[in-house]
């Protein structure tokens, strides 16, 4: 597949500037050949099924896609900015985007606070308590989504739901038969725990590991020179959690801001109007009422929202990705 | 908030640590909370076990009712432990109609998925782990933008692409799409463990006679495998996982069992029992499997944000 000929270590090294004789140079070029042979089936792929339909989902957000177009094969009409002025001009697009936002941000600053006041709880507890601790959110996290939003679901039924008996159980309060869907911030209340309680193993467990890694001896110094617990936490350990914490943050506002598995299952895959957010918009509009363009530019207009915050991490990343 | 820090480095000694630290030593000298810090130690360990019992308690109740027959699910007063524990839910799940359909589905879709996705990710991991070449950088990058962005969003496109391809309603056109799905973090997940391979390695296998093919499949494979097996879990859990794609792509009959899973509560008005049944059942290989691998995923995402 590779070249099969011996070779020298050259190639493998970062030196550049080796001496190169002009038989080497042949087989220079014929491995210079190796990286983008290896290369070239993940670019294909990407280029194929990403690429493409990156471009083809632009194109479609300037267009009048119809069923009609779909099932005879024409190429839809070009509309212009039709579709962007359409969803731009409707406040029920803005509420979306405020919901969507508010929801992600409730949900971030919670999983992180959570996640970083376990981590930090872990290393306080004695072992055994930590191994509970870490069994319990290992069977969390491997959970798939749709069986902890069918899990949470049954919860918070209305009939026969843990909870409302739970609630019941409390003097003067009537829970029974309540039903958590009517009033929507009830509603979302569920779904924030629901995706707070899956993303917190995550997050604990990363910023566990990051703790493990502050050095000891700065700890101790600081102890010496007379810091209390939080001067320590806000002088010492945080500084170096931070990167981590950074990054733990980027990602979970990511996957927040497209919450799409819980709302659609939990609401029975028939989410109401008070219960969507840009995910679910995009979605229905395309796939439930056929509505492609429209449905594009709302994916278009979500992902332009999220930029900055993909940027973040796809620079951090890149940065170790480019380092070794 | 800040204590935990201190606790531990009295509490635990490092095997590189001189044992002429010893811990209790240190607790009587430096730290003026010690009373304050035992009744600490307990408050911390009490809100730990809360924790997790809170976190388990959902997992536990769907297993708890699973084993429930339906006048103990169907009660507003709960039963803790199923009186009378049954294994009929998990026969009318296995007896339903697609269970096995659906089943034969998921496997091929996940396997097919994972085993071309791995080959064509480990290829191009290798470039990017081992070469310098010209747009390297550039490769690295549209694999992490790609990896940020959220598929669901570019499922529109895909649907028409696929329709136009007449690979909707077909296992083949899931497999393509899975492939994606899971392959930029093949790359990614698969570059660092080819990194932990010392080049040294490669070099010492050129030096001596060796041939690049030679090199690749006596040092480089065998020296990943671990990572190719990390590798090809995670794609298993995330295609297993997936249901909306296959769900929007095809119609049921080629559904995976995580379609199967959904359907079943939007059509049968949820009976929770054998839901819960099979959904014990659904998620019991990606437990397992996410079990063995949980060190991995947590890493690969963040790794190397912090340098000790």
């Amino acid at each position: 597949m590779v070249s099969v000929e011996p070779s020298t270590r050259e190639p493998l090294d970062r030196r550049v500037n080796m001496p190169v004789s002009a038989l080497a140079g042949r087989r220079r070029r014929g491995r210079q050949a190796t990286p983008y042979v290896l290369a070239l089936p993940t670019l294909i792929v990407i280029a194929a099924l990403l690429a493409y339909p990156i471009v083809k989902m632009i194109m479609l957000s300037f267009q009048h896609l119809t069923q009609r177009d779909l099932f005879t094969g024409e190429s839809p009409s070009w509309i212009g900015l039709g579709n962007y002025t359409a969803v731009l001009s409707d406040s029920f697009f803005w509420t979306v985007v405020v919901r969507t936002v508010v929801v992600a941000a409730v949900c971030v600053l919670l999983s992180v606070g959570l996640g970083l006041a376990v981590a930090l709880l872990m290393r306080r507890v004695t072992p055994w308590v930590r191994i509970l601790m870490t069994v319990a959110m290992m069977l969390v996290w491997s959970m798939p989504q749709l069986v902890s939003t069918q899990v949470f679901g049954w919860l918070v039924d209305a009939d026969w739901g843990v909870l409302n008996w739970a609630l019941d159980k409390i003097p003067g309060v009537d829970y029974t038969n309540h039903s958590w869907w009517v009033n929507p911030v009830q509603g979302w209340t569920v779904i924030v725990i629901l995706v707070v309680w899956g993303a917190i193993p995550f997050i604990a467990i990363s910023l566990y590991a990051g703790l493990s890694q502050v050095p000891r001896e700065l700890v101790e110094a600081a102890v010496m020179d007379g810091a209390g617990p939080w001067a320590v936490f806000r002088s010492v350990t945080f500084p170096i959690l931070r990167p981590l914490v950074g990054i733990v943050t980027t990602l979970s506002a990511i996957w927040d801001m497209g919450i799409f598995t819980q709302i659609y299952v939990i609401r029975g895959s028939k989410p109401e109007l008070d219960y969507y957010n840009l995910a679910i918009y995009a979605y229905q509009e395309a796939f439930a009422k056929s509505q492609y363009s429209p449905g594009a530019a709302i994916s278009i207009l979500t992902v332009i929202l999220m930029l900055g915050l993909m940027a973040f991490y796809v620079r951090q990343m890149f940065r170790i990705g480019d380092a070794d | 908030m800040g204590a935990p820090t201190l606790r531990v480095s009295q509490h635990r000694s490092r095997p590189g640590t001189p044992p002429a630290r010893p811990p209790r030593r240190r607790r009587n000298t430096a730290d003026p909370h010690v009373g304050r810090s035992r009744t600490g130690s307990l408050v911390a360990n009490a809100a730990g076990l809360l924790f997790a019992v809170v976190m388990a308690f959902p997992v536990y109740w769907a297993i708890n009712t699973a084993f429930k027959p339906v006048n103990e699910v169907e009660t507003f007063t709960p039963e803790f432990v199923p009186r009378h524990p049954t294994l009929s839910n998990f026969a009318s799940a296995l007896n339903a109609p697609n269970f096995l359909t659906d089943l034969k589905n998921s496997v091929i879709v996940t396997v097919c998925a994972v085993v071309f996705g791995l080959i064509i990710g480990f290829l191009g991991a290798l470039a990017i782990a081992r070469f310098r070449f010209y747009g390297r950088r550039a490769l690295i990058l549209v694999i992490l933008i790609v990896q940020m962005i959220p598929f669901l969003s570019l499922l529109i496109p895909l649907y028409l692409t696929m329709n136009g391809l007449n690979l909707t309603n077909s296992l083949t056109g899931v497999v393509i799409v899975y492939m994606v799905l899971v392959l930029p973090y093949t790359v990614w997940m698969l570059r660092g463990f080819i990194i932990g391979v010392p080049r040294e390695l490669d070099e010492a296998a050129l030096v001596d006679g060796c041939t690049r093919w030679q090199t690749f499949y006596r040092i480089i494979l065998p020296l990943t495998a671990p990572g190719l097996v990390a590798a090809s879990i995670y794609g298993f859990i995330q295609t297993w996982n997936e249901f909306i794609i296959i769900n929007t792509l095809n119609d049921s009959g080629k559904w995976n069992l995580m379609a199967w899973l959904a359907s079943n509560q939007t059509l049968r008005g949820t009976t929770w029992g054998p839901l819960m049944a099979a959904a014990t059942l659904t998620s019991l290989p990606v437990v397992v499997f996410f079990l063995i691998i949980q060190r991995n995923v947590a890493t690969g995402l963040t790794a190397g944000a912090v340098k000790g």
